[in-house]
């Protein structure tokens, strides 16, 4: 726990050189042990930023960023040692920190970290009183749509400069896991006090390894090297310039001809579809596959016929076939994963399919014969119709799987309405339940398993659009929630996705495998799932 | 001429006005709003109504306007919902790079469709007049977005080098700046210069039948004169109307030309808001395209005054 991040990187080079081959490396280029060199300018695509408040957001655009120029108490660690999916956790802002009782976390920060040496903070040293002002405030911003991941939280104090305690009002063994989401980024007081909200530029003042130097909306992002960054030697380059390149066409065609050192899409991502021609436009590209947590969902108004009935919802999982949503994505052609409660990205937390129960894992294989049984069953025995409310706001390679997905259930003798929503509407509508019987749509963008239990099927929370109400389930996933014996906890976070592969209270649409790319030059960079642009890139250098 | 144009210029205040009210409702009326989107799936029950206090989204639809239209009149557009930045500064700073982008297409457009619509009235049915209509119809058939991608992508797939990039702005490189716009420019103008060339011939044809082009080729002028002189004044009325309305295509077509060819104007501007239901940036954008139209509506009202002094209104 005490590790420094040159510790860490030193021993992932070792690990390295040991072979971490668990790693899905394609081209394992990236795994060779290079003496870091300092310098240069990561040039990536990326996203205009909607504002710099990380409490008043959640969006990637910001988030990618601010990942950059803020810190944390911990933060996942990066590099090619660490398995992408997985989250291994370790000190940031925080030198250490302590679990005195199964309610109260104290952790001592480092000594002289300085903000960055802009007005009106002047780079004065961060103290323990920033982040028990940065969590006050996160819990007491009104509009901060990330507040209940803090709702544990009963009080923050700073007994001193340097010593944080957190009391909360019941155990909640994800609390570390929460503190390294890029919602908690450590604020400056003084600059909320100037402005109001952290909304502008200007005021995008942190304690992260780059510092913004510059921001053309819709045009560029330029970051700069932080010379007075807490850990040192790092980063290893000088700058980011982040170009707002919102054309797909667009992005590909300037990765390909050089412009970027990472591939063009969210995440460092290149599409299969675009693999063949960067490899010729790019030689030595380097890539590597891993598992997005994102997927497409079905939710299910479970409190409505035919929907209430587990045999419907069983011969709905029968009749998708999660090869065919694979084969006609662009981004994975063909290459993908089906998902329990727990998307198969958390590969330290989402059961393996041979592991849950016979009735449950046959639901992931196509059965069409067995889905029109089981609808007869449930008095269906000419299938049933029933609207399905989507959005085309997620493009053209998602509507694509939806139609295959329609075409699946058709086979199986449920006719469909198709209704699309514009983007805006479905965000604000479907995904808080406000839909007629069943809608579809793309989900997977929290970075920690709880939330898709928690989130999802505890009544009371906004996501649970189905309206799942379940005692059993309620009382397994708060129990997870109060296990810090990690062992234990994933033997429960197990039987609930065992529990839910037989409910099927939602259908969960496949993981896309994803390829990321990176140029040539750029060294000891590995991808992970998340929005921390930050951590991953002070990992890297270039070799130019 | 003065009091022409200064009743058009009274006429078009309520037409503003008007259009306010439009702009100001309409994005209102759309299913889901700001709040719900700045929330996006993690949304959760209370904070809807702090969030929608907190951004004066629970007041009074009228009291809304009322305040908004006051702030106008001074210039005063609002700020921006998600990033708080002044709407009438990040205008400022886009407007430019739109209207750059809509000028050269419509001086590209004009620049072709002139010449070859003359040409081919005055070749008509032959190898010339063919080619030309043929081209013309090609431009109106072929989608620019779909031009304009091939445009980016064939060019990095084939040599590795592509025409798009970070904008340069005219103060840091002014060729660079300038030769950024090009292809856009062409492409957003072949289908504006398409269907100006069609009209252009259309009409010229028409008037070279007239009486008094007959008298003038007895009077043994010289082809460039009844053409350019006698011809050309009458027949280009209904194009100054087609041009009229070819502006307000033109700048919408800078959505998608904006996007593709990276560059930071008003229509990507516009688009963002939409999707993301910025109340102040969609009013304060759509005002101004409004203001731009009922402007461009009064030049070519004036223009038709001075081809043909007969027009009054």
């Amino acid at each position: 726990m005490n590790l420094t991040r040159r510790d860490l990187l030193k021993l992932g080079g070792a690990a390295v050189a040991a072979g971490t081959a668990a790693i899905d490396f394609v081209n394992p280029a990236a795994a060779q042990v290079v003496k870091p060199k300092h310098g240069g300018i990561f040039r990536i695509s990326g996203f205009d930023p909607q504002g710099f408040d990380p409490q008043l957001t959640l969006s990637y655009r910001t988030m990618t960023i601010l990942s950059m120029t803020h810190s944390r108490l911990v933060k996942v660690k990066a590099g090619p040692s660490v398995q992408p999916g997985s989250t291994p956790l370790e000190p940031d802002l925080a030198e250490s920190w302590s679990r005195p009782d199964d309610r109260t976390y104290v952790f001592k920060l480092r000594r002289g970290v300085r903000w960055h040496p802009k007005p009106p903070v002047n780079g004065r040293e961060l103290t323990a009183e920033d982040v028990r002002y940065t969590y006050e405030r996160f819990i007491s911003l009104k509009g901060n749509q990330a507040r209940s991941l803090l709702d544990p939280v009963e009080r923050i104090e700073a007994p001193d400069r340097y010593t944080v305690r957190f009391t909360l009002t019941e155990p909640f063994a994800w609390f570390l896991d929460v503190l390294s989401s890029t919602s908690m980024l450590i604020v400056a007081r003084e600059a909320v006090e100037q402005y109001g909200d952290l909304k502008r530029a200007e005021v995008c003042i942190g304690t992260g390894p780059w510092m913004l130097e510059r921001h053309e909306p819709n045009v560029r992002v330029t970051l700069t090297r932080n010379p007075n960054y807490f850990v040192p030697g790092l980063p290893y380059v000088d700058g980011v310039e982040i170009t707002v390149d919102p054309d797909h066409a667009t992005r590909f065609a300037n990765f390909a001809a050089g412009k970027y050192d990472f591939g063009p899409e969210y995440n460092m991502v290149l599409r299969r579809l675009d693999l063949d021609v960067a490899r010729q436009r790019k030689p030595g590209l380097q890539t590597a596959e891993f598992i997005l947590p994102n997927m497409n969902m079905t939710w299910l108004k479970l409190d409505q016929a035919p929907f209430s009935d587990v045999r419907v919802r069983r011969a709905m999982a029968l009749a998708t076939n999660w090869r065919d949503l694979v084969a006609a994505n662009a981004w994975a052609h063909g290459h993908g994963v089906p998902n329990p409660a727990v998307p198969a990205a958390f590969r330290e937390w989402s059961i393996p399919l041979g592991d849950l129960p016979p009735e449950g894992r046959a639901l992931y294989e196509q059965n069409i014969p067995e889905a029109r049984r089981l609808l007869t069953e449930a008095g269906y025995p000419n299938g049933f119709s029933t609207p399905v409310e989507t959005t085309a706001g997620y493009g053209t390679d998602y509507m694509d799987g939806v139609q295959v997905m329609l075409a699946n259930w058709k086979a199986a003798g449920i006719e469909t309405d198709l209704r699309l929503k514009e983007y805006g509407a479905f965000l604000s509508t479907t995904l808080v339940g406000k839909f007629e019987k069943l809608a579809v749509g793309l989900f997977g963008s929290w970075t920690d398993p709880d939330s898709y239990l928690y989130r999802l099927y505890v009544p009371g929370q906004a996501s649970n659009s189905g309206g799942v109400d379940d005692p059993k389930l309620t009382e397994m996933i708060r129990l997870q929630r109060r296990t810090f014996d990690v062992k234990r906890r994933r033997e429960i976070i197990y039987d609930i996705q065992r529990y839910l592969s037989r409910q099927m209270y939602y259908l969960y649409g496949p993981s896309f495998s994803v390829v990321v790319a990176w140029d040539a030059a750029v060294k000891n960079f590995a991808p992970n799932i998340g929005h921390d642009y930050g951590g991953r890139l002070m990992a890297a250098w270039l070799d130019r | 001429m003065y009091r022409y144009v200064l009743r058009r210029l009274l006429v078009a205040i309520p037409s503003l006005l008007i259009a306010s009210l439009i702009v100001f409702t309409l994005p209102r009326l759309l299913p889901g709003d700001v709040v719900q989107l700045m929330l996006e799936e993690k949304a959760y029950g209370k904070d809807l109504d702090d969030l929608r206090e907190k951004l004066g989204l629970n007041r009074p639809i009228a009291i809304q306007y009322v305040g908004w239209l006051g702030k106008v009149a001074w210039g005063d557009l609002g700020e921006s919902l998600w990033t708080g930045r002044p709407v009438r500064e990040e205008l400022a700073r886009r407007v430019p790079v739109s209207l750059e982008l809509g000028l050269l297409a419509l001086c590209f457009s004009v620049a072709i469709a002139l010449p070859i619509g003359i040409v081919a009235a005055i070749r008509q049915d032959t190898l010339t007049d063919y080619a030309a209509r043929s081209a013309a119809i090609l431009g109106l058939s072929v989608p620019g977005y779909w031009v304009a991608t091939l445009v980016v992508v064939f060019p990095a797939i084939w040599w590795g080098w592509s025409p798009t990039g970070e904008f340069t702005a005219f103060r840091a490189n002014p060729w660079a700046h300038l030769a950024q716009f090009v292809l856009p420019a062409v492409i957003l103008g072949i289908a504006s210069a398409a269907a100006l060339m069609r009209m252009t011939r259309t009409m010229l044809l028409e008037v070279l039948r007239q009486d008094y082009i007959r008298t003038a080729w007895s009077k043994g002028l010289r082809e460039a004169a009844v053409v350019l002189k006698h011809s050309l004044k009458n027949a280009v009325i209904p194009v100054v109307t087609i041009l009229g309305i070819q502006v307000a295509q033109i700048f919408g077509g800078t959505v998608i030309f904006e996007t593709i060819f990276g560059l930071p104007g008003m229509g990507r501007f516009l688009f963002d808001a939409i999707t993301q239901r910025d109340y102040p940036v969609i009013q304060g954008v759509n005002l101004l395209i409004v203001s731009i139209v009922v402007a461009m509506n009064l030049v070519v009202d004036v223009l038709y005054a001075i081809l043909d002094p007969r027009i009054r209104y």
